[in-house]
Parts: structure tokens; sequence; C-alpha cells
């Protein structure tokens, strides 16, 4: 079956099998920063933003996602143009093999677009669905608060 | 795997006359068909697009529509009472990306065993609102023992009175993402010195809950300082299946510990 969505601002026309989960239908398509971890929603590895909310994309039947508003971590900023959460994961060293990167990032944007000042139990919290196996978790805290920190001194802006 | 068929209702009349068709079920968004063998079913109809995703807090009522997740269901409750029994029940449940998607109806329809939404409707008293085959309002203990009730029939709604109860939820669990092994559900009504009401559930016994009726019987009506958890203990006898990780008996023994400090947190606090 085919379905439109709209993918990090841009609408897009994809094929897929009736039974299809979300994770595989973006990855199928191109969108592969979206790792295919655990197929059991436990570990967050697949996270995206379905309509602002992070869900596992291995989760969500693709069928149902039709005409709704997806974000992959590419959406919120790029090589050459970070966003500040990204930036405040690499100047803290959150990131070692980097796989569970982009759902934790996302999981970090989802959460300081709500709140720009967590306490270390709110990001705990927020990042619940997302297994990190290399940092024990202490950087990523570490990361999500240097950028809720530089949002607040820009004004509330994630830009 | 065959292909399924999606339909997309935009009416309760389209829903409910889909819904009559046996190898069709309704989806909210939810996870529990992904986990489920779809291969006797040919079409699965996606809620999304009806009004479904309401919470109605009226006059000591709450009314949660069956396609809310449970992160939603914590949101809402939680600005009007941040104690409710549903806001501690969900908001540890699963993590936060499967409370985005984990739905109020798929949740009743399936009743895993590990469920911590389930202790607390049936401790409320909650009605279940069906359309299709079974138009109409069900007690959800009425709903989880008739099978038949399920049949060609999908969930709209739950409904419960929002009384004034203490509360407390307990997850048996070895790590914090764990399904817990049981849970407890207790809500009590407590005058100035002694307990008025109880009601006590606990999820993940073989007969998939139990409500503690001699626990109930021995604190209805008794004075705070005369409660002792030893006695609660000794009054606690659950079923568990058990798995490799879980001996029946250890399970036991251990909700008994559990319920008798959770009633004893809760009428000191």
């Amino acid at each position: 079956m085919d379905g439109v969505f709209t993918v990090n601002g841009k609408k897009c026309e994809f094929a897929f099998k009736t039974d299809e989960r979300l994770l595989f239908t973006l990855r199928n398509h191109g969108f592969t920063e979206v790792k295919n971890g655990c197929l059991e929603g436990e570990c967050g590895a697949c996270l995206v933003l379905l309509d602002d909310k992070p869900v596992n994309s291995c989760q969500v039947f693709t069928a149902s996602a039709v005409g709704q508003d997806i974000k992959t971590i590419k959406g919120i900023g790029n090589l050459h143009k970070p966003h500040i959460i990204q930036e405040a994961f690499v100047d803290v060293g959150a990131v070692q093999c980097g796989f569970c990167t982009p759902g934790m990032v996302l999981a970090s944007y989802a959460l300081l677009q709500e709140n720009s000042n967590p306490s270390k139990a709110e990001i705990k919290s927020a990042l619940d669905g997302n297994l990190c196996r290399c940092t024990g978790y202490v950087k990523i805290i570490e990361a999500v608060q240097l950028a809720a920190k530089r949002i607040r001194e820009n004004g509330g802006h994630h830009e | 795997m065959k292909e399924l068929n999606w339909y997309y209702p935009k009416t309760f009349a389209d829903a409910g006359k889909l819904v009559r068709q046996e190898t069709v079920l309704p989806h909210g968004g939810g996870t529990g068909l992904l986990l489920r063998n779809l291969s006797n079913t040919d079409g699965l109809i996606e809620l999304s697009h009806l009004p479904l995703k309401t919470i109605n807090i009226t006059n000591g009522s709450v009314e949660i529509g069956s396609v809310c997740t449970y992160a939603e269901v914590v949101s809402e409750l939680k600005k009007v009472d941040p104690n409710h029994i549903l806001v501690k029940c969900l908001h540890h449940s699963a993590n936060t990306p499967l409370r985005n998607r984990i739905t109020i109806g798929g949740s009743i329809a399936m009743f895993p065993p590990w469920s911590d939404l389930m202790g607390a409707l049936i401790a409320l008293d909650a009605k279940v609102v069906l359309i299709g085959k079974n138009d109409g309002e069900f007690p959800i203990i009425e709903y989880i023992n008739d099978k038949t009730l399920r049949k060609e029939s999908m969930i709209t709604a739950v409904k419960f009175k929002n009384a004034d109860w203490r509360s407390d939820h307990y997850r048996e669990i070895r790590t914090k993402s764990d399904m817990p092994t049981f849970n407890h559900t207790v809500l009590l009504r407590i005058d100035e010195t002694k307990i008025v009401a109880s009601r006590i559930i606990v999820v993940g016994t073989t007969s998939k809950f139990t409500c503690v009726y001699a626990v109930e019987n021995y604190l209805n009506g008794r004075k705070i300082d005369d409660i002792r958890s030893a006695k609660i203990e000794s009054l606690v006898s659950l079923k568990f299946t058990g798995s490799r990780f879980d001996d029946p008996d250890y399970s036991n023994i251990k909700a008994g510990i559990e319920l008798g400090r959770m009633i004893q947190k809760m009428v000191r606090s």
C-alpha cells in the first residue's frame, strides 16, 4: 500500500507492506539514521518524533502513521548545522559507539521542547526508554544538562 | 503473512459496522497487535480518525476515550489530581516512548498479566463502553469474564466515579523496565481514626487478578493503630503460575509482605 507522510518537514510518499513497521519503512526509504535495535520497544534506538511525541518506530504500524508528521535525528540538525543538543553531546563526550545517540538526542529534544530547565530526575525519566551499553549514562545526562543551559542562555531558542 | 486491509472509518456508525466482521480487529495505535499473530486477521480498523482521544472529568466522574495513551491519561489526570491512582499506576508503566503509544482501550481488551492499568480500573469499579454487536456499558469485571463481549465489538471509552480514595500502587519488578511479576492496587477510605472502606486488587495471579477480600474484611472498620502488617501477610494466599525467574510460593510470600508494607505506609501517611 502507499501513504503520504511528512518526514523532517518534507512530504514523502512511501510504498510499504500492510503489516510493516514504521522503522523499516523509514530505513527502506533512506532514513537509515533510524536504528534497528531490539524490535521490542525497549532500547529506543529507533526512536522518532511522531507528531512531536517520542515513539519507538519499531512499535508503530506504518499504515497507522499515514498523514502524520515524522521527525528523525536529521530533522533537527546535521553535520553542517548541528542542533544545540547534538553539539552538547559532542562537547561533553556523551557519544561512544553512537548507535543509541539518535534516539537519545531526539528523546532529549522532546524533553527540552517542553521543559528547558529539567532536573536530573526529569532527564532520567525522559530517557527511560533509551538504552546505552557504552557510556553508563553519566555523560549523556551531563550533555542534556549542558544543552538545557545553552537553550536557556539562548532565550529558550533551540537554534 | 497475508495482506491486511486497513480501514479508516470517520464515524462511529462506520466503525461499528466494520467491527462486526469476524476477522477484522480495531487498532487504536497501541503496541499489542504487533505482538499478536495476525494470520487469521483480514483487516485492521484504524481508530485515530474517530473522536476517541478525549478525557472528560466532570462532577466526580471520569471518562477516557479508548485511543488515549498512558502518557495522555497521566498528563490530564495529573492536572486535577496528582495523586490519582491512575497517575500512580501508569506513570511508571513501560517507558516514555511506549507510554506515548500504549492505549487504554487496547490494554483493557488484551489485559496482559503484567497490566499496570487493570488493577486500578477493577478497584474503581470502572465501566467499559462498547460499540458493535454488544453495544452498551458493562462493568469491567463482566467484560473481563465474559469473552463473548469482545466478539465483533470494540471499546470506545472507560468510565469511573472519581471517589475520594487514598491510593497506592506497587509493582514487583527487578529493574525499572521490567514487566511486573505482579502488582498491587490499594484504595482506602479513612476517617480520622479508622478505615471505612478498602479495595485491594492483585494483578498477575493465575486467574489474572484477585480481589483480596480477606484483607479488605480485616481492614474495614478497623482502627488505624490496630492494623498489623504481620496479620495482613498471613491473610494473603495468592496463586501464581511462576516462571523461570519467579517461584510461585516466593511470589505469594512477597505479595503478602509488600501488601502489608503498602497499607502501613498508606495509613500512616
